[in-house]
């Protein structure tokens, strides 16, 4: 029993992680129609951006300041040269954000090398919690990430350019007839969602691994967490991200972790036989 | 020096022929032909007295690509040195170098390239075990002899050819190697935990085999598919009662395996053993004491001190590495030593088989192959790794091999294995000379 709650915690714990990280390829999709294949890549540029902060000065929480602020400015550079040209063209989209993927891993291959490295926890310290040596930097991963998607959902709703952002979402014909600019919130969403995969980078990068190819895996995780939570919906795929590691954790206590990943794409599978638009797919988009 | 090319696009075929594109067309094939008759004539001629083309296919980009840019400075080296020293018999070599890109499809797409375009005669393959295992039926196709560098026991086994070597080690040479002294020294129960693929399956089965012969008692393994990021789920499975927790990941995963095992303390708990290739083209001190504690058995000491030869001080100044941490300080690149050695070895065992058998052109392999066949290799500046021999029946290199353990972030050798006690134990399970030529 004990495994059970410990690898359910766990789940949940990845799964606010993976949650911050999927946030934003859902913001890029409900708003610009983008499916971005280089989402993946945004997250492992923010675990570079990270160690070559830490590596730098020394003090890995100035990573969780300036990270997001240079994930937003790339993020910026790349909507206006890459997605902004091909905007509205969803088979374009796919092609040029694999291009980009590949632009990115290749770059970072070429300038911090092929070797994976190491950025240490700022808090080295275990607990144990049901039976597990556990590592408190989790947690506070954890805690972290439920206060970014927090204050993401406060600027959404609380502030002028998150009003904004609904509403282009919603109608950019009328958004635009009403003065908002649409175009510069497609470029802000944008480089938002790149801030979110980076910050998610910062965030995951003690417990992974930095290195050029470190977001190829973690875009299936969050491609899964999108669909199941309907595409766009960004609650929904909050809730999915958290639901499906804590489905995961908890199969893993019974069977082959192996066979719990297999479980969780049954479950993907079986949620688009059953509502093909996700879960939550009776929110807004 | 030739390098994989991409040729021009086509253009689109145009609808409408007129008589005077068609003469175009016509004197262009012409020139055409006539150039490619003199084309191959000339290769004809220059088989028997050019330069020798041997082929390299290397991972320059991709997921092996820390490793590859040593393999590819090795072969560079190898061919300078062999150029300088007058080439082989008398003839120039010519490196062909092919990027696989980390993948099985394109690797042995371009091995076919390097032998059917570049006419390569000889080719020293691939570290990665995916790309060696599709490339050794085409090199045995196209009648090519083949060096292996990776380490399933695949290649000089069920699926290796009398083309295919290795002058490394492989799955069932690592296991030999390194459990009988682990078995001594670090436990008996053992957990071994591994990427889901052929290459950890392969280390499992191998070091089942002899781990339950000698008594000990192996728990239920533990797969992890690749790509996984999160290895709680996987650790927590580790049966308490294990006293040695073999692992073989490779690059990332390796890296967060070392450190998410480390954070649970279960280094506290059990001995961690592993193998080279889980540490290759790694600094300890980069993982920041990840891997402290940590048994690795090695194919070549990282160390000059456990190998204090001049031929190894010669060879690593070549590479440009320091002699304690193996690392080209202006680069920050640590170089893949236990492994990479073998693409610089392997054009010297070329050299010495094409000189012994008096090989001309493509026509005298098979005298290629047969002088390979049990070569001995003494400890020199053409086999820095130490003396070795290349068994005649399985075609696999028997070598020293090396136990040490991870210290202050410096590998510190606690037992030199030497190629005789590896040999005693390593019986061959393949004749590959039964195999025609």
């Amino acid at each position: 029993m004990e495994l059970v709650i410990a690898l359910g915690m766990n789940g949940i714990v990845w799964g606010l992680i993976i949650a911050l990280i999927a946030l934003g390829l859902s913001i890029i999709f409900g708003l610009l129609d983008i499916i971005n294949i280089a989402h993946g890549d945004f997250f492992m540029v923010g675990t570079v951006l990270a160690w070559f902060v830490f590596d730098t000065t020394g003090n890995y929480w100035l990573a969780f300041a300036i990270v997001p602020i240079l994930g937003f400015a790339i993020g910026a550079v790349i909507e206006y040269t890459v997605i902004q040209p091909i905007k509205n063209a969803a088979a374009l989209s796919i092609v040029a954000t694999f291009g980009l993927s590949i632009i990115l891993q290749e770059s970072v291959r070429a300038t911090f090398g092929a070797t994976p490295a190491r950025l240490t926890a700022p808090i080295e310290e275990t607990v144990p919690l049901f039976g597990l040596e556990y590592e408190v930097y989790r947690l506070f991963a954890a805690l972290l990430s439920i206060a970014a998607i927090g204050c993401f959902f406060l600027f959404l709703h609380r502030t002028k350019l998150g009003t904004w952002m609904r509403a282009v979402r919603f109608d950019p014909e009328t958004a635009t007839a009403m003065g908002i600019p649409a175009r510069r919130v497609y470029m802000v969403t944008f480089a938002i969602g790149f801030a979110m995969a980076s910050l998610g980078g910062v965030v995951a990068g003690p417990i992974t691994t930095v290195d050029f190819q470190a977001g190829v895996d973690i875009l299936p995780f969050c491609f899964m967490a999108v669909i199941i939570g309907g595409l766009g919906n960004l609650e929904g795929t909050v809730a999915a991200a958290v639901m499906l590691a804590f489905f995961e954790g908890v199969m893993a206590s019974f069977v082959d972790p192996t066979l719990a990943r297999i479980g969780s794409l049954c479950l993907m599978s079986a949620v688009l036989l059953v509502r093909p638009h996700g879960i939550f797919s009776g929110s807004t988009r | 020096m030739t390098k994989d090319v991409k040729s021009k696009p086509a253009k689109a075929p145009r609808s409408g022929q007129t008589r005077r594109s068609f003469l175009q067309t016509a004197l262009a094939g012409g020139a055409a032909a006539t150039t490619a008759y003199f084309g191959i004539t000339h290769n004809a001629f220059a088989k028997a007295s050019g330069p020798i083309v041997i082929g390299h296919q290397c991972e320059l980009t991709g997921g092996f690509s820390s490793w590859g840019y040593w393999h590819d400075k090795c072969a560079q080296a190898a061919v300078k040195v062999i150029n300088e020293g007058g080439g082989i018999a008398g003839r120039k070599v010519e490196l062909a170098v092919a990027d696989t890109e980390s993948n099985p499809a394109a690797g042995a797409r371009k091995l076919r390239s390097l032998i059917q375009r570049q006419k390569a005669s000889f080719v020293v393959g691939s570290v990665h075990s995916g790309i060696m295992l599709a490339s050794i039926p085409i090199a045995t196709e196209l009648k090519t002899p083949y060096f292996s560098a990776g380490e399933a026991t695949e290649a000089t086994g069920s699926k290796g050819s009398r083309y295919s070597f290795r002058t490394g080690t492989d799955t069932y040479a690592l296991a030999a190697a390194g459990v009988p002294w682990a078995m001594e020294n670090l436990g008996k129960n053992w957990t071994m935990i591994f990427p889901d693929y052929a290459w950890g399956h392969s280390h499992h089965q191998e070091h089942r085999k002899l781990i339950e012969a000698a008594g000990g008692k192996v728990n239920d393994p533990i797969a992890v598919p690749l790509g996984t990021k999160d290895l709680v789920p996987y650790l927590a499975r580790i049966p308490e009662e294990t006293e040695v927790l073999f692992s073989v990941f490779f690059g990332a995963l390796s890296v967060a395996f070392y450190t998410q095992s480390k954070s649970m303390r279960l280094d506290e708990k059990m001995k961690m053993y592993s193998v080279s290739g889980t540490i290759e083209a790694i600094d300890p001190r980069d993982i920041n004491g990840a891997t402290e504690g940590v048994y690795f058995l090695e194919n070549f000491p990282r160390p000059l001190e456990f190998k204090n030869d001049e031929y190894h001080a010669k060879f690593i100044e070549m590479m440009g590495v320091d002699p304690v941490y193996a690392k080209d300080d202006k680069s920050g690149k640590v170089m893949a030593k236990s492994h990479a050695w073998q693409s610089y070895e392997n054009f010297f065992a070329l050299k010495a088989a094409i000189e012994a058998s008096g090989w001309q052109s493509d026509k005298d392999t098979p005298g290629v192959i047969e002088a390979l066949e049990g070569l001995k290799m003494e400890n020199s500046l053409a086999h820095p790794q130490g003396t070795k021999i290349l068994r005649a029946e399985d075609h696999s290199g028997m070598i020293d091999c090396y136990m040490s353990r991870v210290e202050d972030s410096k590998f510190v050798l606690k037992k030199h294995i030497p190629r005789e006690d590896l040999m005693a134990k390593l019986p061959p399970r393949y004749d590959f000379r039964t195999h025609k030529l």
